[in-house]
């Protein structure tokens, strides 16, 4: 029987702002094995973005509980949940977010900074990991040197360098161009061969091939109709 | 990669913002560097023309005395063991510890005489000693000049050894006028000149060459008075009295007080007025790190959200506000105080009116790196602690 990695519990998500409320989560319950690749799909405005964010443990739902590893994640403290990130969540962010100033090697280096680890030591980690992403080249590169697609693997590379069981991803390739999407696609589906589970967003249809599972989110909620679910992964729609 | 390090390069990419808190905190050290070595200039400065003006130390011969008193009435007093005090002792004086802080040495005989016939107060005094150290004291009339005409400065005239200067009062009492005989116990003296109006004791004495007096009174080699005037910037009065009272145990040493604390009283001010003044600025220099600070981390709110969702605690985001801070405040404080110590050089005896040279205190070269990185700090607490508080999730827009 599979290890359950995540494990969801009845997540909902009330934001309240100028007097209104908007239910992004209403009662999501999921689990997510250890090992397993799942996108989750869906249109603006249907939760896909604040499941991710409650899952990364930055943003507590309003009620119902998130287990990662076993840990109740929002049983922790804020630092201990910052601590929690570093150990446990690779996240790779939508537009990449890399830090402009840092070079490819330094930006994957970044969540070692509060490791006790000596900077030698640091710096074979992520000088080990883009090369596994295919930029052992690339290392002394600005964000701003690199293209589309090598700026995204430095992300995986930053997400993956402190070795966390879990990879959560915010539209990787939303700003790609076909062939470099799919090659992203492939390292995903390559780190998640090596043990890795990871969870993606993505309004791409084509990105669900290389996942083990896909789940639609609509109006906060998991889309369960069989019928809906294949036209939207047919369709593609935003 | 550590926190150091994201904070040098976060500078390296600001540089112009860097610049600008850089130049505030430049400021601010230059002022305060600038301002303590002016005010230490005037201070010295300031110092030394109070000292050469009168004496600050008097030396009388050591005597025993007891009073007897009915009541609250003196009835008697009684001195014994009167010690003397003479020419043979002025030596010791500039032998002594505190030789290096002695600046006029103006020894006095003071007796009753006989003077045309009537009874007056005669003061023996070596004259360009006595009236360097009280120049005040000046000329109404002098021998050889006509009515009306400039006369000399006392400090400078050579007054001949049978010459007499008298006080206003004593001249008009003697009715003497410049030029005239004076009688003193049968020797006879040339008037050389008259004093203008002191308004005090001195108006009705008569000053003659101290041998000469001597000789008048019939006391030779003996003073009745020493008085002192001692550099006092960087020997304290009460450390003179010491060192003089060591020198000669048979003289009776007394600190003039009034003088000595209306010379710490007006240097005081000068100095409260100087760090008044250096807070003030040293506030604007604050506040131009706090706004610079805030607006820093308000552009970079993505990216401390990046860093706290990638498992930065607040207390490592803190760290990184502050180290920028250090590293720019170390910086500016060395220019600073570069840049407060030419001011003071260059234009110091221009704004202050100082005779002399501003100068360089390598001393405050580490309190103003200092001063600086503690302004620095301090000044980005609460950046620092709004960048920390930055809910991640809003950071990065997924609320």
């Amino acid at each position: 029987m599979a290890e359950v990695m995540i494990a969801m519990k009845n997540l909902t998500k009330v934001y309240k702002s100028m007097g209104d409320e908007v239910q992004a989560l209403r009662g999501v319950s999921l689990n997510i094995d250890k090992g397993e690749s799942v996108a989750v799909m869906g249109q603006s405005g249907s939760g896909k973005s604040t499941l991710l964010s409650i899952l990364g443990a930055l943003n507590p739902p309003t009620s119902g509980s998130v287990e990662v590893d076993g840990i109740d994640v929002y049983a922790l403290s804020q630092e201990k949940r910052a601590d929690f990130r570093r150990e446990y969540l690779g996240f790779v962010f939508q537009q990449f977010q890399l830090i402009p100033y840092l070079t490819a090697l330094e930006n994957v280096m970044l969540p070692l900074t509060t490791v006790k680890k000596s900077n030698k030591e640091k710096r074979e980690m992520a000088g080990s990991v883009l090369c596994r992403v295919g930029l052992a080249g690339k290392m002394n590169r600005l964000p701003n040197q690199l293209s589309g697609g090598e700026q995204e693997r430095v992300a995986i590379a930053r997400a993956i360098v402190n070795e966390p069981p879990v990879l959560l991803a915010d539209e990787p390739t939303g700003s790609l161009d076909t062939k470099t999407g799919d090659e992203i696609m492939a390292l995903f589906q390559r780190l998640n061969e090596d043990g890795l589970t990871v969870l993606m967003v993505t309004h791409n249809p084509e990105n669900t091939r290389y996942m083990s599972r896909t789940i639609i989110m609509k109006d906060g909620r998991l889309c369960t109709d069989k019928a809906e679910l294949l036209q939207l992964v047919s369709a593609g729609k935003r | 990669m550590n926190l150091l390090q994201i904070a040098a390069n976060n500078l390296k990419r600001r540089r112009m913002k860097m610049l600008f808190l850089t130049l505030g905190l430049v400021v601010g050290v230059a002022t305060v560097v600038a301002l303590m070595s002016i005010v230490q200039a005037m201070r010295l400065e300031l110092g030394d023309r109070i000292d050469e003006f009168g004496a600050n130390a008097v030396i009388v011969p050591r005597s025993e005395g007891v009073e007897l008193s009915f009541g609250d009435t003196v009835v008697s007093d009684v001195i014994f063991d009167v010690q003397e005090l003479t020419m043979a002792d002025l030596p010791k004086i500039r032998q002594s510890v505190v030789a290096e802080y002695i600046n006029i040495v103006s020894p006095k005989l003071v007796g009753a005489v006989k003077a045309d016939g009537q009874n007056a107060l005669i003061v023996g005094v070596e004259a360009k000693q006595e009236f360097t150290q009280k120049p005040w004291f000046s000329l109404r009339e002098q021998a050889g000049v006509p009515a009306g005409g400039k006369v000399g400065d006392l400090a400078l005239l050579d007054v001949p050894e049978d010459g007499v200067i008298l006080g206003s009062s004593a001249a008009q009492h003697l009715e003497k006028r410049v030029g005239d005989t004076l009688v003193i116990n049968e020797r006879t003296f040339s008037v050389f000149g008259i004093l203008n109006e002191l308004g005090a004791e001195e108006d009705g004495l008569i000053y003659a060459d101290l041998a000469a007096v001597q000789g008048l009174l019939g006391r030779p080699g003996q003073l009745s008075m020493i008085e002192v005037s001692a550099w006092c910037n960087f020997c304290p009065i009460e450390e003179v009295v010491a060192g003089l009272s060591a020198a000669l145990p048979n003289g009776r040493v007394i600190a003039l007080r009034q003088a000595a604390m209306f010379r710490y009283q007006t240097i005081d001010q000068f100095s409260a007025f100087g760090f008044a003044l250096s807070g003030v600025v040293l506030l604007i220099a604050a506040l131009v790190v706090l706004t610079t600070m805030l607006s820093s981390v308000n552009e970079r709110t993505r990216e401390i959200g990046i860093f706290r969702a990638i498992g930065f605690r607040r207390v490592h985001v803190m760290e990184i506000i502050f180290l920028e801070a250090a590293i720019v405040s170390a910086m500016g404080g060395l220019a600073g105080y570069i840049l407060g110590s030419a001011v003071a050089q260059v234009a110091g005896p221009f704004l202050a009116q100082i005779q002399g040279d501003v100068p360089l205190r390598t001393e405050l070269i580490l309190p103003a790196v200092l001063l600086s990185a503690v302004l620095a700090v301090l000044a980005s607490a609460y950046p620092a602690v709004k960048a920390a508080q930055l809910d991640p999730a809003e950071a990065l827009r997924y609320i």
